[in-house]
């Protein structure tokens, strides 16, 4: 590991260390703390990571084996602009994480649990601060006539509902969420840093190192306390049962299967050098990857519930109830957690609107389809906003109002009704020094 | 079957291994102990994932070596590589399982600036202690004392 750290010039430092203040106000928290829970850690600090010495040749696509760009400007404008908007669409995840999560990080029930969230959010606000780094360290004016300065203004004036991706625009409910949405939306992360770290453009590709190894942290925020809630249910638990957690993978999958991309697309990236998978490739990954994590909590559930079995016992009762469904050994299928249909509950890609049930059934009445998803999806999550303005939707296109193109393309729209005040909308986050002084990011080697 | 002929995948771990590393766990030693790989997993995911390496055979966990880089511990002030926990399945020994995994860690502790690699074997394990023989390591200096409180 070869790292060079990096500042952002001072009034950009100053505008993330002013959005941190309004979004992330435990940050401060998490440090006073921080060595109570991670005791042997390096100190987290908001700054840049450059991984030096990576490959410096195209690595796919129709440039494969040329040097890679170091500067927007080498490259051809289309190119440069799916760089341009992968960076921008990264930082505004990153961003709106941190504004999901902050919602309900108080009502988590366990301390570690919610410092853990809580270390993630700080890692994710980096993240976003790396993001930043590469568009004001470059020079962006061949492919977009959007200065530096304003493009850091844009992103951090998103608020959910605004954000580039869906999975960003939708609310947190409860602290399952929290949990859910690490396991689940960063995973999809994991997907995308692990494929931008061949970019053609290599201060991306430079980026992708630390984030990926701070990733995997982010990863286990979400599997080990949904792993630990599965015991907890299994051993009927009032504070958390199968339903619920089922329920919340029903909210957020769809979601993350559509941040990779139409199932169509993806072609350019890989002809460009961006990325080495298309959409629907990445996505078949992801989508049996997770597969793997609800195999996993099952057997956790089933370990629990039943102590007595031996490890082959209970992967073959598990087998018995998927293959079979009803109960054996006083376990239900219906208390185990299940996939839900790829196509189910989509808004963006190849089955947008088509109203794909949970099983994968197909719906002809919207309404059926309506009260369908509401049995599959929180209770929290359907009096909600966003799901109203999904069941608007599915019925214009049902009424052949809209196509199901035509609403991919105006979901999610997050309308905020009296949740921010009007007059934040007039704060500028980026802010000139009085004395000129602003400039000038320092690099120093960091390990 | 030889080594080039085990169809093992060596590969980084990550949080998706737990389940797995657990069961292996209890193959070896009996007990079924999911909440210690939860937390030691969980430990080693946020301090350097990368080192942490498991043997993948036909999707299932069939070996994992979890260790890291530090400095500054007893005496100790360049960076060390220490290999901390490692497990193989016991119907996969002799596969040179360990051996992968070992080297594929010492590689990064090397990318790391790690100049040696440190590891702590039980007399009484004279199998491990003969697989870290093999490797190249020998009896250091370094003595471990315990006492009971």
């Amino acid at each position: 590991m070869n790292l060079t750290k990096t500042y952002i010039p001072k009034k950009f430092h100053q505008a993330v260390v002013k959005w941190q203040e309004t979004y992330l106000p435990d940050y401060d928290f998490l440090l006073d703390n921080w060595d109570r829970y991670f005791p042997r850690d390096t100190r987290f600090e908001l700054c840049a990571f450059r991984e030096m010495g990576m490959c410096n040749e195209i690595e796919c696509g129709e440039q494969k084996g040329s040097t890679k760009f170091r500067q927007a400007a080498e490259m051809e404008h289309q190119q440069g602009l799916h760089v341009l908007g992968a960076v921008k669409a990264q930082a505004s995840t990153e961003f709106g994480s941190i504004q999901q999560h902050q919602l309900t990080l108080a009502r988590a029930q366990e301390e570690e649990e919610q410092f853990w969230i809580l270390r993630m959010m700080a890692e994710e606000l980096r993240h976003g601060y790396q993001m930043f780094h590469l568009l004001l360290e470059d020079d962006w004016s061949a492919v977009t006539d959007q200065s530096g300065p304003e493009m850091v203004e844009e992103i951090l004036s998103m608020q959910t509902g605004s954000h580039i991706l869906g999975a960003f625009n939708v609310d947190f409910d409860s602290f399952i969420d929290n949990v859910t949405f690490c396991a689940l939306i960063d995973r999809v992360g994991k997907y995308q840093l692990s494929m931008q770290r061949i970019s053609a453009y290599k201060p991306m590709a430079e980026s992708m190192p630390q984030m990926l190894r701070e990733e995997a942290f982010h990863l286990a925020a979400g599997v080990v306390p949904l792993r630990r809630w599965m015991e907890k249910a299994a051993q009927d638990s009032v504070y958390i049962t199968t339903q619920d957690i089922q329920k919340a993978i029903n909210k957020w999958l769809p979601r993350g299967l559509e941040m990779f991309g139409d199932e169509r697309g993806g072609g350019t990236n890989v002809r460009y050098g961006l990325k080495p998978m298309k959409n629907a490739e990445a996505q078949a990954q992801y989508y049996q990857e997770v597969g793997k994590v609800v195999r996993d909590l099952n057997m956790r559930f089933i370990r629990a519930r039943l102590p007595e079995l031996s490890l082959a016992q209970a992967e073959s009762l598990l087998e018995k109830l998927l293959a079979d469904g009803g109960s054996s050994r006083g376990i239900s299928l219906e208390e185990l957690i299940s996939m839900p249909h790829r196509d189910f509950f989509r808004r963006r890609g190849v089955p947008a609107f088509k109203m794909v049930g949970w099983a994968g059934e197909n719906f002809d009445d919207v309404e059926a389809y309506l009260r369908h998803l509401t049995v599959h999806l929180p209770d929290g999550y359907r009096a909600g906003r966003d799901f109203k303005d999904y069941a608007q939707m599915i019925r214009r296109v049902a009424s052949a109002e809209l196509t199901g193109d035509e609403a991919a393309r105006t979901m999610p729209g997050l309308r905020r009704v009296g949740g921010v005040c009007p007059c934040s909308r007039a704060v500028r986050w980026v802010v000139e020094e009085p004395d000129g002084n602003g400039s000038g990011g320092q690099a120093q080697a960091a390990r | 079957m030889t080594e080039s002929e085990t169809p093992v995948r060596i590969r980084q771990l990550e949080d998706t291994d737990i389940g797995g590393i657990t069961a292996l766990d209890e193959k070896i030693g009996g007990q079924y102990r999911p909440e210690i790989w939860e937390r030691r997993i969980g430990y080693y995911l946020r301090r350097d994932p990368e080192a942490l390496v498991v043997a993948e055979l036909d999707g299932k966990v069939a070996g994992f070596m979890l260790g890291e880089v530090r400095s500054g511990e007893f005496g100790l002030e360049e960076p060390t590589g220490w290999i901390e926990v490692m497990g193989v399945d016991p119907d996969l020994r002799g596969q040179a399982i360990g051996r992968r995994l070992a080297e594929r860690m010492l590689s990064h502790f090397q990318n790391q600036g790690a100049s040696s690699v440190r590891t702590l074997v039980d007399e009484t394990m004279t199998e491990i202690a003969s697989f870290f023989d093999s490797l190249g390591f020998e009896p250091a200096p370094l003595r471990s004392f315990v006492k009971s409180l």
